[in-house]
């Protein structure tokens, strides 16, 4: 993997924080994230279109309670990265994806193990107050690089299998996968209209 | 409240769901938010303090933004419970405050979910929409071409940015000084705010909007056509909308529309090669 994409790792393992743990000051949000990240590229174009794309497709997912939508930010950076390796468009969103499947798991995982973790940090803020802001700060820590680790190894992973599976490909599944690609926008426009339902109160 | 000390709840409030867990949710955060608000006020007295950090510490649970209701509320109960008189008054004052607690966190989730997440953030992802596709940014075609301005390709983002934290902040701000200020009969300063009127024309906005978006999006696909409509064109139109009624099938089923795109993709593929 190239600096640049070192770079867009660090900077979207950054960027998917603001989803939920630290500012949410919608900087991970797709048509956000998108732009963002696609300054360490220079592609632009696949940074809207991934973000837009990404924010329609979860656009019917919201943070509700303990439900987990999947991160746009993450979708946004295999997508970015994925296409900086040379992959197509179309076959690097299905990776982004289902990566961002994959990475609901991961915030399972990390949201599961601070239960575990709770009763030690209440101790500890028993004894000490201040203690908190500590706390606090090294999950922050923990949970970047969390990201980090697995934003660089599903890129450095998948990028390295889809550019050998690429020329492979046959011609009639990407014209396949371009369709579903460019479905994407249509399928998330129509969710956006129940999502606007009017329900007089 | 001190002007400073509303700054310091403000920045802290954007850590309060740093260490969100699925035991007693946004607790850490709560308390990381409240601390020093809570040592400044317990200074000469540790037991107490103790004893308020452990009401902290219990779960508490709502929506990030408009949680600044709960803040203020809770650091304005708080005082009335460091300034009992005897144990009897202490205890009730603690009760109001784990009444207050319950009550507002489910109150302010509920609202804030609809307006922020529900409506505001949506909204807001048509209005970039509609930025970019009128400054020439085609989202709709398979590789859209940017125009060279930076501007132009920063215009979508930033409006977006702009509309949903101008509100959210603002909201954010105001709800440490309303709930601070109001009495228990106001609900805290949430009803200062007609909030589902809000909501109600905000959706209405989103909807229309929406459908202008879909009708624009036609436009460009027909224009993209204009030449020839073949039976190429017609498949495409086809599949399309096919998916599109599926879409609204899955939502009745609450089934998440990224299934759907990978459904999508295995049943274009199986066309493919038939």
């Amino acid at each position: 993997m190239s600096i640049e994409l070192w770079l867009l790792c660090i900077f979207g393992a950054l960027l998917e924080l603001d989803t939920a743990y630290a500012f949410q000051l919608t900087f991970s949000r797709g048509i956000i994230a998108g732009p963002l990240l696609a300054l360490l590229t220079g592609d632009f174009a696949t940074g809207i279109q991934a973000g837009v794309f990404a924010e329609l497709l979860f656009s019917d997912v919201n943070p509700l309670g303990a439900i987990l939508p999947p991160s746009a930010t993450i979708c946004c950076a295999i997508t970015v990265a994925l296409h900086a390796l040379g992959i197509e468009l179309c076959y690097a969103f299905i990776a982004a994806v289902l990566g961002s499947l994959l990475f609901i798991r991961v915030e399972h995982y990390i949201r599961k193990q601070r239960v575990k973790f709770l009763p030690v940090w209440e101790d500890k803020i028993m004894k000490r107050p201040k203690a908190v802001t500590r706390i606090l700060f090294d999950e922050l820590l923990r949970c970047f690089l969390i990201n980090f680790v697995f934003l660089a190894l599903f890129i450095g992973l998948i990028g390295g299998f889809l550019s050998w599976l690429q020329p492979h490909i046959n011609p009639r599944a990407f014209f396949a996968c371009q369709f579903a690609f460019m479905a994407v926008p249509w399928i998330g426009l129509a969710s956006l209209i129940p999502e606007f339902r009017l329900k007089k109160r | 409240m001190k002007f400073t000390q509303q700054v310091g709840f403000f920045m802290r409030s954007f850590f309060l769901q740093a260490g969100w867990n699925y035991q007693k949710y946004q607790n850490i955060g709560l308390l990381f938010i409240m601390r020093p608000f809570l040592s400044r006020l317990y200074k000469k007295d540790p037991k107490k303090l103790e004893d308020a950090v452990a009401r902290y510490l219990a779960t508490f649970n709502t929506q990030p933004i408009l949680a600044s209701f709960c803040f203020g509320a809770l650091a304005k109960q708080e005082e009335h419970i460091a300034h009992a008189q005897n144990f009897a008054e202490t205890h009730e004052e603690t009760q109001a405050w784990n009444t207050i607690k319950r009550g507002l966190s489910i109150t302010t989730a509920s609202i804030g979910d609809r307006l922020f997440w529900g409506t505001l953030k949506p909204l807001t992802l048509l209005l970039a929409l509609f930025i970019w596709l009128v400054l020439g940014v085609h989202i709709f075609e398979s590789t859209p071409e940017l125009p060279l301005p930076c501007l132009y390709i920063w215009a979508g983002s930033i409006a977006a940015f702009l509309a949903f934290n101008v509100i959210a902040l603002f909201v954010k701000w105001e709800g440490f000084k309303t709930s601070y200020k109001a009495v228990y009969g106001a609900c805290y300063g949430l009803t200062s705010f007609d909030w589902n009127k809000t909501i109600y024309n905000a959706k209405k906005i989103g909807l229309v909007l929406t459908v202008a978006m879909i009708l624009l999006g036609i436009y460009y696909y027909l224009r993209e056509f204009q030449q020839s409509i073949d039976v190429h064109f017609i498949t495409r139109a086809v599949i399309v909308l096919f998916f599109v009624c599926i879409s609204f099938i899955t939502r009745r089923l609450r089934i998440p529309n990224m299934y759907l795109y990978l459904a999508a993709v295995v049943v274009f593929n199986l066309v493919c090669y038939l």
